[in-house]
């Protein structure tokens, strides 16, 4: 069995543009499972259902949640405690890994500790790499070039960071694409149903325009594909 | 003491520029002051924050000004300022609290037009700050966590900013990314 985790970010990208059904479709196409944690529901079903502006794009994610395209990974309770251990200890090593001259500056949250929580528990359990679709910038950073992170912090906040560079080896690993990519696979796929010459690369554009962290060169490149 | 001199002078720049009409000054000082927010996370500064760049909003805004009960607002939402100030000057912390806390129940106070119009600017502003917060490096999830807002106001607002246009933030080939797409649909 295979596994995708995603994050609350690209589901509600997704939904924002008005593309779940080609996310539908995209799982049937594919062999294994879309998974959520329960952080990343509350994040794109229950708490925006509260909220009148978002509730329609609530209701839209929770029919496909229903439907089963994306399901809350099926893991046991001994499974679920280490989990959240895990889950812990990413947000812990996450949060001291960067400090000013004063203090640990606080960069993640559960949900998206939980997510990498979650694609280490799947990785050992079937041997294989459990990707994530991850949208927002930090935590993809963190995990494939900490470094930039820091660079970035120094610059933005305009002081000298001390990292701790112990910690950047438990974030080394995760495979990680965005919901630009996922719109490639459809893409090529032929699962959009919009019938235009220059929908793809409007679709990038609107991903990019709903928060999927991608550079302008990178919508270009990839509108060229 | 340092970070609460930072919020000090911060205030009293602000102070300085309602008085000499500089509009501009202080939406600057607002988003200089986000350097700190992204440090502390602290929901006091991050009120600050807010206010100081909810007052810019509204002083561009002259319809405001038209609305009928917009004087007594205003002049009580400088008052908290005012009072801030003094608290700060006086190291009475708690004091500086309860005028965030006033500053906040000022909207309470309003009805009509002038009500919506303030809850929106404050919303706004509350976006706004989030949105720099996240470019400073803060993910995203923390971000909306610390200023209670909704991953989909952030992702909506941060979306039409450069975030994702800033170099530092490219940290694997597209062609490599979209190989991995690939693989994982294979």
């Amino acid at each position: 069995m295979r596994y995708l985790i995603f994050d609350a970010g690209p589901l509600i990208n997704f939904s924002m543009n008005g593309l779940l059904d080609s996310l539908e479709k995209l799982k049937q196409n594919f062999k294994g499972e879309f998974l959520i944690t329960k952080e990343v529901k509350k994040e794109i079903i229950d708490h925006p259902k509260t909220v009148k502006r978002f509730e329609l794009g609530a209701i839209r994610l929770e029919q496909l949640y229903n439907k089963g395209v994306f399901k809350l990974a099926d893991i046991n309770p001994e499974e679920v405690d280490e989990l959240r251990r895990l889950r812990d200890n990413f947000m812990q090593k996450a949060n001291s890994m960067f400090k000013t001259k004063k203090r640990d500056v606080h960069l993640l949250d559960k949900g998206e500790c939980a997510a990498l929580a979650l694609s280490t528990i799947l990785k050992r359990k079937t041997k294989q790499d459990a990707p994530l679709v991850i949208d927002e910038r930090t935590t993809r950073i963190l995990c494939e070039n900490p470094g930039n992170l820091k660079k970035l912090m120094e610059k933005k906040l305009h002081t000298s960071i001390k990292a701790n560079v112990a910690s950047y080896d438990l974030f080394k690993g995760f495979k990680i694409i965005r919901s630009t990519e996922l719109a490639y696979i459809i893409h090529k796929k032929g699962l959009f149903k919009l019938d235009h010459p220059k929908a793809f690369e409007a679709i990038v554009y609107g991903l990019k325009f709903k928060g999927c962290s991608i550079s302008e060169k990178e919508v270009q490149a990839l509108g060229k594909m | 003491m340092e970070e609460q001199k930072h919020i000090l002078d911060t205030l009293k720049q602000v102070r300085a520029a309602v008085q000499s009409k500089d509009y501009i000054k202080i939406k600057q000082l607002s988003n200089k002051f986000v350097h700190h927010c992204s440090i502390q996370q602290d929901a006091d500064v991050i009120s600050v924050a807010v206010i100081i760049y909810s007052l810019s909003k509204m002083l561009e805004r002259e319809d405001y000004k038209r609305e009928k009960n917009w004087k007594q607002f205003y002049n009580d939402y400088l008052r908290t300022i005012k009072n801030m100030i003094t608290a700060l000057e006086n190291n009475n912390h708690e004091k500086f609290h309860n005028e965030i806390k006033l500053n906040r129940k000022l909207l309470s106070k309003l009805s009509g037009n002038l009500k919506e119009n303030m809850k929106d600017v404050f919303n706004r502003a509350k976006i706004n700050k989030a949105s720099k917060i996240y470019e400073h490096g803060i993910s995203m999830e923390k971000t909306a966590k610390i200023l209670g807002i909704t991953l989909w106001e952030l992702a909506e607002y941060s979306g039409r900013t450069g975030v994702g246009n800033v170099n530092l933030g490219v940290t694997m080939q597209l062609n490599d990314r979209i190989k991995l797409a690939e693989e994982i649909f294979r």
